[in-house]
């Protein structure tokens, strides 16, 4: 089997002018980057624009690549300047909680199974850079080290934060558990009082 | 170990770049600590949450945007190399059904005029029915270019916009229609492919005078980024006072404001 061609050394051709190798690079990363978008802000139609987005920077800063630069945490860093552009664009009426519709996945997931709609719902109650924060390091498997290179930070700062996420999470996540059990009893017990 | 040892090799533990030791140990740890056991879980049920898929429009666009780049390289280098203009009308063209009609017509009139022309070798009679082609094939050309500008699907304006750049010569409508589309196009690709064919027409008053206007009304700040270069690019004084203000303006986009700072040092 051929080994696929480095992610970097695509980005220098791009740089050089073959646009077309851009392409290879959108099949490898356009489904990533969607679904960091879309668990993100639950909105597929944003996240597919933001996607389109990202790669037309890359586009026309080609030649701001250096050659050697670790392209993941590169894209990634692009990725959060635009949607970062995104909201400051959007007016100023549309709060986050209407960007994210209630329950975005949770109709389909919750039959499928119950425990990522559970998370998913967690997951939104994160503030957005900790969400952030575990979807890059859990989802996208993206090292701490790269991490710290799309935040531009130490790696020894992200692991920390990291943790910080994933026990908001937890707290979060038992918060949603238990107030679905307190439901259940309370159905429960006023089916008994009937 | 207690849960603050634990909590100070999970990342590494996460990660899976953990020792073999310190595993067993934080392993050993999370049989009897459930707080833990729950953090693990956690994080490893992201990792394995469904994975979306986009649209395959997603794809097909962006393939359009790819295209409209390749082809305005393309043009540009030939441009640059001076060669007769039809030499460089490619296949291109045919990607588009409306594209595929128009040459269609292009190479009827040809041949209706060509084969005059043949006829009538040496005549300057003919030379004027020559002429008189041109003129039709750039007219239609321009008419193809303000209908495709019009079409609801951005792959296909943006198709429009990079025809437009064929007509080496300022046709005002042409220059109205991509302004117009600069303004107020809802796709930004297109509105850049817009602004970069209107950048060729930097010795047009009227084009430079609206590109200064549109410095300010611009909602996009990659559109307004690209438009602040082009400026400097232009060497359009002008433009100063209007760059102060957007760096002054605190609601600006962080990146547009630095923009406009470099610019204004750049042009002063």
């Amino acid at each position: 089997m051929t080994r696929p061609v480095p992610d970097e050394e695509l980005m220098v051709m791009v740089r050089d002018g073959a646009g077309e190798m851009l392409g290879v690079l959108f099949d490898r990363y356009q489904a990533p980057l969607f679904n960091f978008y879309s668990k993100l802000t639950a909105d597929r139609a944003a996240s597919e624009d933001l996607v389109q987005e990202v790669f037309l920077r890359i586009l026309k800063y080609r030649r701001s690549y250096r050659p050697g630069t670790p392209f993941r945490p590169w894209m990634y860093q692009i990725a959060r300047n635009a949607r970062t552009d995104h909201v400051t664009k959007q007016r100023p009426e549309t709060s986050l909680d209407e960007e994210m519709p209630a329950s975005p996945h949770a109709s389909s997931a919750a039959e499928q199974n119950q425990q990522h709609a559970l998370l998913h719902r967690a997951l939104r109650q994160l503030a957005e850079d900790k969400r952030e924060l575990l979807l890059l390091s859990r989802f996208q498997g993206l090292r701490y080290d790269e991490i710290a290179q799309v935040f531009g930070c130490e790696a020894g700062a992200i692991k920390v934060r990291v943790h910080r996420a994933l026990q908001d999470l937890r707290d979060a996540y038992l918060g949603l558990e238990r107030g679905g059990a307190d439901m259940r009893r309370k159905t429960a017990g006023a089916n008994h009082e009937l | 170990m207690n849960c603050e040892r634990a909590a100070e090799w999970m990342p590494e533990y996460l990660e899976g770049s953990l020792g073999q030791d310190e595993t067993k140990l934080i392993e050993g740890h999370l049989e009897t600590c459930a707080d833990c056991r729950q953090l693990v879980t956690l994080a490893k049920n992201i990792s394995v949450l469904p994975e979306e898929k986009p649209s395959l429009a997603l794809r097909a666009n962006f393939q359009a945007v790819l295209d409209a780049y390749e082809e305005g390289r393309t043009e540009r280098a030939r441009l640059s190399e001076g060669r007769p203009r039809l030499a460089g009308w490619g296949l291109g063209w045919l990607v588009s059904p409306i594209a595929g009609m128009a040459l269609t017509a292009a190479l009827l009139v040809l041949g209706f005029v060509g084969g005059r022309y043949l006829n009538n070798e040496g005549n300057a009679h003919s030379q004027q029915e020559l002429a008189a082609m041109q003129t039709e094939l750039s007219g239609m050309r321009q008419l193809m270019v303000l209908s495709m500008l019009q079409e609801e699907s951005a792959s296909e304006r943006l198709q429009g916009v990079s025809w437009s750049t064929r007509q080496q010569q300022a046709d005002p409508k042409i220059l109205d229609a991509l302004l117009h589309t600069l303004r107020y196009d809802s796709s930004v690709d297109v509105r850049l492919a817009a602004l970069d064919a209107l950048s060729h027409h930097g010795d047009q008053a009227q084009v430079r005078r609206e590109l200064a206007q549109e410095l300010s009304a611009q909602e996009s700040p990659l559109v307004q980024v690209e438009l602040i270069d082009l400026l400097v690019e232009w060497h359009d004084r002008s433009v100063v006072d209007q760059l102060h203000k957007i760096e002054q303006d605190s609601t600006s986009d962080p990146a547009v404001r630095q923009r406009a700072h470099w610019a204004v040092g750049q042009l002063s």
